[in-house]
């Protein structure tokens, strides 16, 4: 069964003349890495969006775990759906690196010692330690976008969206996230990469989901399925 | 209806002004009316005033509450045991202070009616130094940021898998004041920023700035403006006497 399931999903924002996204048929399990591509302004974070119920679709319906998107709240989907933000800015609002990592495993009922041997893990995969205490908006682009990526880590949901996770990053920094991301894949976490980054896309998704003009033009590599074109 | 940017300027002082110094509810709630009745001769409909007025709501609430309880006077209402909790004079003080809230927020929606732009121009002709003018209009222009940028924060906790509803009272007042001051540093920065990048495409850079429109106050501007100042200088003064 699919982990997350749009079925003729459609979307528009307010006062705009057209439809961001055009009746969406996905089925994305948590077995699979797909990759969602296509030219800027081909709706794929508004896709991701209605995923993880920021928006709320204006057609179709969306069923995550194989229950209505909108029977959850929010912070039911974000125990179940990691989600990392195109602009890290937006997701990060703790007073210090750490926190920030440790913050929802803290909320959430978790011992300080676990918690602490978690935020150490990712300070130092991430290559942050030297920057536990420091304001995580001091940090630079590419730090901020692998605290934002530690932070949702280290919640360990079971299924990840990533939005242009690898923007910011170097070669090397590139290499252990995508190192990490295969790692917990082959855990049966299933993810999706929203990337304009060919290479980390061709590396890691063993799907790809192209969207033009708010519609799927392709999908290829499903498992089971052949390359398909709409 | 068309009027010059600063005519609505004037009627924002003078509505705010008068809901400042007012303090019994009926007062309020008639500078209040008189609020509404002008945003609807400007096309608001009372659903987008009351949408806009809506995210103050718990903002009301807490003072309502603070108020009601803090400020104790008159007949009492509600009593645990010997202790009065609502009296009449709390009550009063809590509905009006949450009448002057929504007086303000709501004529402040004056402000949506023309850019930043000719916010700025007007004031400038008015003799306003400029950076002055200007640091106004980004202030007000902040005042959303600031909004969505609180949104951001709250969506963001709970997609940590915080369940913000069913996080008990105080905890989730603690979560609230352990995240506020990051958030308002955070728009500190963003305002930092926003004055580097300026100065870095030339903001003052010529000590003398020119201007290629004008805007010029009409006969209606002038009407308007003069019945907002001298009806409110008669009711401050009728406060007084």
């Amino acid at each position: 069964m699919a982990f997350l399931e749009l079925n003729r999903v459609s979307f528009a924002y307010p006062k705009r003349g057209r439809s961001a996204l055009t009746e969406i048929d996905l089925a994305l399990g948590r077995d699979e890495i797909t990759a969602i591509v296509g030219p800027n302004g081909s709706g794929k974070t508004t896709l991701t969006k209605l995923m993880i119920g920021v928006l709320q679709p204006s057609g179709g319906q969306i069923l995550l775990d194989g229950r209505p998107l909108a029977g959850y709240s929010l912070g039911e989907i974000g125990r179940r759906v990691g989600y990392v933000f195109q602009n890290p800015d937006l997701q990060l609002f703790c007073g210090t690196v750490a926190e920030e990592i440790g913050f929802g495993l803290t909320n959430r009922g978790y011992k300080p010692e676990m918690v602490e041997e978690r935020v150490q893990f990712y300070l130092d995969y991430f290559e942050l330690g030297s920057y536990r205490h420091v304001f995580p908006l001091h940090l630079s682009r590419g730090e901020k976008q692998r605290l934002a990526i530690a932070a949702v880590l280290a919640n360990e949901p079971l299924f990840l969206i990533l939005d242009e996770p690898t923007t910011g990053l170097d070669a090397y920094r590139k290499k252990l996230l995508a190192d990490y991301l295969q790692k917990i894949a082959r855990l049966g976490r299933g993810m999706i990469l929203v990337s304009h980054d060919e290479p980390f896309v061709g590396r890691m998704a063993e799907r790809v989901v192209t969207l033009k003009d708010g519609r799927i033009q392709s999908d290829s590599g499903r498992k089971g399925n052949t390359a398909h074109e709409s | 209806m068309n009027l010059d940017p600063r005519t609505k300027m004037v009627m924002v002082v003078c509505l705010s002004g008068l809901a400042l110094l007012y303090n019994t509810p009926g007062q309020l709630l008639l500078v209040f009316a008189v609020t509404v009745a002008l945003l609807m001769i400007f096309h608001f409909e009372l659903g987008v005033i009351r949408d806009y007025l809506k995210p103050f709501l718990s903002l009301m609430l807490f003072l309502l509450v603070i108020q009601c309880v803090f400020s104790p006077g008159g007949k009492v209402l509600v009593a645990a045991g010997p202790v009065p909790l609502i009296t009449a004079g709390g009550l009063s003080t809590g509905v009006s202070a949450v009448l002057r809230i929504m007086t303000v927020a709501a004529a402040a929606m004056l402000f949506t009616t023309f850019s930043s732009r000719d916010f700025i121009l007007g004031l400038v002709q008015w003799k306003v130094p400029y950076e002055l003018a200007f640091m106004v209009s980004i202030a007000l222009r902040f005042l959303p940021v600031f909004r969505d940028e609180l949104g951001n924060v709250v969506t963001a906790v709970q997609l940590r898998g915080v369940e913000l509803k069913k996080v008990p009272w105080r905890e989730k007042m603690a979560l609230y004041r352990r995240l506020f001051f990051p958030v308002v540093y955070g728009t500190m920065l963003k305002a930092r920023q926003l004055a580097v990048s300026m100065e870095a495409r030339g903001f003052r850079v010529y000590p003398r700035r020119t201007y290629l429109r004008r805007l010029n106050l009409l006969g209606a501007d002038i009407a308007v403006m003069l019945v907002c100042l001298v009806s409110t200088i008669m009711l401050i003064a009728l406060h007084f006497t």
